[in-house]
């Protein structure tokens, strides 16, 4: 001891706290110091108005967890259990004990041995070697208590677990199970139930995995039916997983070990997700996981090394004698499989379904979607979807394949399951598997694209989509393709045009002799729903290709007749497509719309709900929005002109009253200055606006290549094109970004416009303009740019413990000038939590702060311990 | 008994109703939300709640503190489902209400209510499980789509009207001067907090109250109702949201011109709406959920003012004392989760606001306010007053009367269950953890991204990411 040096006695202000009731209580304000008597290093706190009462006296011992929080704050766990802390008045002082207490520690520690923490009572009877009670009913309470002390530090846990492991003292636990339950003794059961959740939070993957065999596996879920945090329950665990007929198998597996792998990993998700589910700390849900995990690869390998296994397996789907049941249980056998590969890396996962395909799973996925039976349906989808996730290129060309031997592709048979399925997930799953293999391959590397157009992708989205392909593209290197040039990808979504589209969209291109909508049935809505969201999906994905076949198949007059359909979603939908046609801000949407009329159907509609505020209302409002923020002159004159008289009666807004003015601004003006001035920069400028609802527009506006240009400028018989919109900065000086005003809510005065016309045009620099122009109450600029927060966003798995502790810092400011402010205001004063601090400012944490920090210096402790077996 | 009637007492005894009805409920709510503004008038009186998070049994707690549908107007500032173990079930519990009882009850939209977060955070997982399909968990999400962003809560009271009490206890009746009460859920008041007296000065001022009733307008209300801000009656108009402000929303009607059809974005005023937190700062700052923004009291303070509001309340952030409020009660974050994730040791509140009386039951439409300008804001303009707000504080339900709570295991195993988000779930109890013990904070947007892009999300789910709609 003589190495440590007691810290100078100059008394350190403090207050000491006491945890009662999860509350921090006060025992009083007084001097600290730290003092070495009798080879004991005790900490003291003379209380500052009688000093010779003493409100603290406490010896350092090894690990007590002391921890400094703040810097003015210790807080530890005295060896009676009680939670204390020291919160002082200088941070030097602070500084001054903690050394002290550091210094103590690391000398204890040092010396080694029997440590000090251990000299209790409860605790003398193993001081070293670590000796557990004899596994005995009446020895439990005693085992129970020895275990909690000897769990509260690191070294001890360890130590338990070897112990535990070698001793097999687990086994011996068992038989008390049972004994206490004849007995009928709660509270011996309370103490095995406390016992067994420690030993499985130990967190040892050894002791996990002992805990799920055979001969222990009742015995310790027995014991962890009866949690003395409900005292008056009991569960049914046991129950559950001794029910033998919940395991189907489907092909007996020959290798025992794998047997037990198969049941020891179902009881270990029971485990994860029903017994511990509420005590679950996080290293012990990464140890179950990873358990769990390897299990599963064990078990996955098997099946494909064990000869002949796949073959039979497989067999029973394509056997006609085969009874049914057999046939539904093959095919979740093998939904499992699947479910499970998620989960594995990417290679293994590419093998397994190699090897599944290899024995025929596209036939069974033909068979299961086109059962009878839904349930068998379901599970063909599901494997399906699964495949698909996995690799899209893979089922393209096997799907390629099939059509160059002329067999049915799959498309087809998916495009026949979402036009007659009944079950609605089921044709939802089919509609999302239509727009995933229909989606096309990047048509230009990222760092392609033009330098104008930065908001086209935030960057968060490109490490998205990046990230997303990540594992497309690893496997195309497998084998040997180039993602962007995959031509395989591209004839077949010419083959999707050529050949399944009528088929898919037959449906929707029927409506043209039809004469009302009026009788339209249940399931026509929900397939016109998902129809139109998939030609939402490819005018997005492939512009030129889906713009060809829109307008040769009219598709868009018959999208606009179900603008007048009595179901209001479907509306909705409907009139989604035409918001994403405009957004696309493409001549020849634009000359279609408008040549259609489609603007009729659309303000019927405005005015069918106006001045009702509804969804629809404000999904129409929105549209209308969008075309005069983005001053799209071609559609404004368009509406002025076509339809004056109805866009002067809709008044309830303000939004046609601009688009008039806006018009008659064009007019005023030079009616053709737009067309020849700024013309150059018509293609870069409309995209760098983001979206009012804050999605960026997909792939913006491409160019148009020679192919589709010819074919539109053939079969075009007007003029020339108009230039594409164009963001006149003439006219935005004009105030033609006024946000909108509406009348219904709130009255606003109209000098506030005036003020936001003169808002300066600066947010661009901000990363994302905002569509609505700031007024100046918000024109503090966020203070970084969105791309810089994306980019803290993606590193922050590796300092998560860092942000962790700074977001605390920022948050007990917080707490601690709300403290203040609420003080200052008389309202919240005698409010719980913040009753401790009134006399001393410098003890800024109040109680309830304290506990907070105290969880969270917890949870990092943990976090750090166990790094990152999340798995 | 009407079918839905049956499926409503199924739900309150914790038990899933069959999948076809789950569609049908589905339908009938999305009929019914169609209807509904982006930001929804309500009349006072209400009760507003915070996040639930599928805590079933504490919900129930929450309906019996505060009284029961339709006796009692809820409104729920979203994030009913994930991280409990019965997200399922309250939400179509509360769906089922609003579908029986549309005017009683108002749902708004959380940040948890959107595709991708609840893949990550326990809703996909806890419909896969009790149904063996994802089909429940496509209902529901396609009704998240259709809730509304915000209500806007009219017709408020400046004071507290008694509480209903025991017939033992005598009613007692609450001083006009009560601003702010707190009470237990044994029904027992707490603390009261009378207005300060700086307002009470002023308004004495403007009423010129004649002598002999220095403090106190009786409630006939004389003379004071005319005049806005000094009203001594009118609460104000409350705005409620999940998350908070945006910087691209300056006024409560600019939401209206949202599509809210639509999966929770990234980014812009919809996705603000819901991910935003208050904080401690000048103006706006980033937020360290990754989605939203942080915004100051001046923020808030404008706001208010411009939209003639005398409150916003939120919920979406964990506060151990179930409500918290800032800004010199400019805003109130109210949180109806009682120990958060069942071990949060937190206690959980709502807000009940009255109704106004004073003007014979006529609500103003507008809460507007003519005159007012961003040119006479003034920081240390005195705020308008507050409506009277009754606090219920709860602790977590006593004991789930039918076991412990836990996840529903799945039925049949071949190798085990198909439980897609094993690693997904990571995140679902124990970060909770982290997040909200440790930063005060819930669910961040950040992790998601890392963890979606392994294997074993529905494809929806991934569509919904990658197809961003102009």
């Amino acid at each position: 001891m003589a190495l440590i040096v007691p810290p100078s006695n100059e008394k350190k202000r403090v207050k000491v706290y006491e945890l009662k009731n999860n509350d921090w209580f006060d025992r009083g304000t007084g001097f600290c110091t730290g003092r070495i008597i009798n080879d004991e290093s005790k900490i003291y706190v003379e209380s500052e108005d009688s000093p010779e009462r003493l409100l603290l006296e406490t010896k350092i011992t090894k690990d007590d967890g002391y921890q400094k929080q703040q810097d003015t704050l210790i807080v530890w766990t005295e060896t009676s259990g009680i939670d204390m802390a020291l919160s002082f008045q200088e941070a030097e002082g602070c500084a001054t004990i903690w050394d002290f207490v550091s210094q103590v520690q690391q000398q204890l520690l040092s010396l080694g041995g029997p440590d000090d923490a251990l000299s209790d009572d409860a605790m003398e009877s193993f001081a070293k070697p670590l000796v557990l009670p004899q596994p005995e009913i009446g020895n439990l309470d005693d085992i129970e208590h020895a275990m909690r002390g000897i769990a509260s530090t690191p070294q001890g846990r360890d130590a338990l677990a070897k112990f535990v492991i070698s001793e097999d003292y687990i086994r011996k636990l068992i038989p008390l199970v049972e004994m206490a339950e004849d007995l009928e003794s709660l509270k011996d059961l309370h103490w095995l139930c406390n016992i067994m959740k420690m030993l499985i939070l130990l967190n040892d993957s050894q002791i996990i995995d002992h805990i799920v065999n055979e001969e222990v596996v009742f015995g310790v879920i027995g014991a962890l039916e009866y949690d003395p945090d409900f005292p008056n329950h009991k569960a049914n665990h046991r129950r559950y997983l001794k029910d033998n007929s919940r395991y189907k198998e489907v092909l007996s597996i020959a290798d025992p070990n794998i047997t037990r792998k198969i049941h020891a990993t179902w009881r270990l998700t029971y485990l994860k997700d029903v017994v511990l589910a509420r005590i679950l700390d996080d290293p012990t849900f990464g140890v179950l996981n990873s358990l769990i995990f390897f299990n599963q690869v064990d078990i996955i390998s098997h099946l494909q090394n064990n000869p002949g296994y796949l073959e039979q397996l497989f067999g029973i789907i394509d056997n006609p004698t085969a009874d049914i049941k057999r046939k539904r249980d093959a095919v979740g056998f093998i939904q499992s499989c699947c479910a499970i590969a998620k989960s594995l890396q990417v290679t293994p996962r590419a093998t397994l379904y190699t090897n599944f395909i290899n024995h025929g799973l596209l036939r069974v996925i033909t068979f299961a979607i086109l059962n009878k039976e839904a349930s068998i349906r379901v599970a063909g989808t599901d494997i399906l979807v699964a495949m698909i996730d996995h690799d899209p290129a893979m089922v393209r060309a096997y799907i390629y394949k099939a059509i160059n031997e002329k067999k049915t592709p799959l498309t087809e048979t998916l495009i026949e399951l979402l036009l007659v399925e009944v079950d609605l997930g089921v044709k939802a799953q089919a509609a999302d598997a239509i727009k995933v293999l229909l989606e096309p391959q990047p048509t230009q590397p990222p760092q392609q694209q033009p330098q104008s157009q930065p908001q086209q992708q935030p960057p968060q989205a490109q490490s998205q989509e990046a990230i997303a392909r990540q594992t497309g593209e690893f496997l195309s290197k497998v084998r040997g393709v180039d993602p962007l040039l995959n031509p395989q990808t591209e004839s077949f979504i010419q083959h999707f045009y050529d050949n399944s589209a009528s088929k898919l969209f037959q449906p929707l291109k029927d409506l043209e002799k039809r004469e009302t909508l009026n009788d339209i049935t249940f399931h026509e809505v929900q397939l016109f729903n998902h129809l139109v969201e998939i030609i939402i999906y490819l005018s997005r994905t492939h512009q030129f290709r889906s713009k060809y076949y829109i307008f040769s198949e009219d598709i868009s007059s018959r999208i606009a007749q179900l603008l007048s359909a009595p179901q209001k979603h479907l509306k909705l939908t409907a009139l989604k497509f035409f918001r994403q046609c405009i957004g696309l801000q493409d001549e020849y949407y634009n000359r279609q719309i408008m040549q259609k009329n489609h603007f009729a159907p659309i303000l019927n509609i405005v005015y069918e709900t106006m001045p009702r505020d509804n969804l629809l209302n404000s999904a129409c409002l929105e549209l209308f929005e969008y075309i005069k923020r983005e001053n799209i002159k071609q559609l404004i004159e368009h509406l002025v002109e076509t339809f004056r008289s109805k866009l002067q009666e809709i008044t309830y807004v303000d939004t046609f009253e601009s688009l008039l003015n806006r018009y008659e601004q064009m007019q005023g003006f030079n009616p053709d200055a737009d067309t020849t001035l700024f013309s150059n920069d018509s293609t870069s400028t409309p995209n760098r606006t983001p979206n009012v609802n804050g999605n960026q527009r997909w792939q913006g506006v491409k160019e148009m290549d020679a192919v589709e240009e010819a074919y539109f400028n053939t079969s075009d018989d007007e003029d020339e094109p108009l230039p594409k919109a164009v963001l006149s900065k003439a006219a935005k000086m004009n105030g033609v970004t006024t946000s909108p005003m509406l009348k219904s809510l709130v009255d606003y005065p109209d000098d506030d416009e005036d003020s936001m016309d003169t808002t300066p045009p600066e947010p661009e620099e901000l990363g994302t303009k905002p569509e609505l122009e700031p007024s100046p109450m918000l024109q503090t600029p966020p203070p970084e740019r969105l791309s810089e927060k994306r980019r803290r966003e993606e590193d922050n798995d590796e300092d998560e413990l860092g942000k962790l502790s700074s977001t605390k810092r920022r948050n007990s400011g917080s707490s601690a000038s709300n403290t203040g402010s609420a003080a200052g205001h008389n309202t919240l004063k005698r409010k719980k939590g913040f009753k401790n601090d009134r006399d001393s400012p410098t003890n800024g944490p109040s109680a309830k702060k304290i506990e907070i920090s105290l969880s969270a210096k917890k949870a990092v402790s943990e976090a750090g311990s166990k790094g990152d077996d999340g798995g | 008994m009407s079918d839905l009637d049956k499926a409503i007492s199924e739900l309150r005894a914790c038990k899933i109703i069959p999948e076809p009805q789950v569609r049908e409920i589905c339908h009938k709510a999305r009929e019914l939300l169609i209807e509904e503004a982006n930001v929804v008038q309500v009349d006072a009186p209400v009760t507003i709640c915070g996040d639930i998070h599928g805590q079933f049994h504490d919900l129930m707690e929450l309906f019996r503190v505060g009284g029961d549908v339709p006796d009692t107007n809820y409104l729920f500032m979203g994030d009913f489902v994930d991280r409990g173990f019965y997200s399922l079930e309250s939400f179509l519990l509360l769906l089922c209400l609003k579908v029986r009882y549309p005017d009683r009850i108002t749902l708004i939209r959380g940040n948890h209510e959107s595709r991708q977060i609840t893949t990550v955070y326990g809703f996909y997982d806890e419909c896969l499980r009790k149904y063996g399909s994802a089909n429940v968990w496509r209902y529901c999400c396609e009704v998240f789509d259709y809730l509304a962003l915000g209500a806007l809560v009219l017709g408020t009271s400046s004071t507290l009207e008694p509480s209903f009490t025991d017939k033992s206890q005598a009613i007692e009746p609450v001083d006009d001067d009560v601003e702010i009460e707190i009470m237990n859920s044994r029904n027992e008041v707490t603390a009261r907090f009378p207005r300060s007296r700086r307002r009470l000065f002023e308004s004495d001022g403007l009423n010129s109250s004649p002598p002999g009733t220095p403090s106190k307008t009786g409630p006939s209300g004389t003379g004071a109702t005319s005049d806005s801000g000094g009203s001594h009656h009118s609460g104000g108009a409350v705005l409620c949201v999940h998350g908070g402000l945006s910087p691209l929303i300056d006024s409560v009607d600019k939401i209206r011109l949202l599509d809210r059809k639509q999966e929770v974005p990234h980014e812009g005023a919809m996705c603000d709406l819901l991910w935003s937190d208050p904080d401690e700062i000048d103006s706006w700052g980033l937020s360290p959920r990754g989605a939203g923004f942080l915004f100051g009291p001046e923020i808030v303070k404008r706001f208010n003012h411009l939209n003639d509001l005398s409150l916003i309340a939120r919920a979406h952030q964990l506060v151990m004392e179930g409500f918290k409020e800032m800004f010199d009660s400019s805003i109130v974050t109210v949180w109806s989760a009682p120990n958060y994730c069942y071990r949060c040791g937190n206690v959980a509140a709502i807000l009940e606001l009255g109704e106004d009386t004073s003007n014979g039951g006529v609500i103003a439409r507008s809460n507007g306010d003519a005159g007012r300008s961003a040119q006479a804001f003034m920081p240390n303009l005195a705020p308008r007053s507050g409506p009277g707000r009754r606090y219920r504080v709860f602790e977590a339900a006593p004991q789930d009367p039918r076991g412990m709570p836990a996840k529903k295991p799945v039925a049949d195993y071949f190798l085990r269950e198909t439980n897609r988000t094993a690693s997904g779930t990571t995140s679902d109890g124990m970060e909770v953890r982290f997040k909200v013990i440790g930063v005060g904070m819930g669910v961040t947007l950040g992790p998601f991204f890392g963890l979606a892009e392994r294997q074993g999300y529905p494809i929806s789910t991934y569509l919904a990411r990658r197809s961003t709609p102009v």
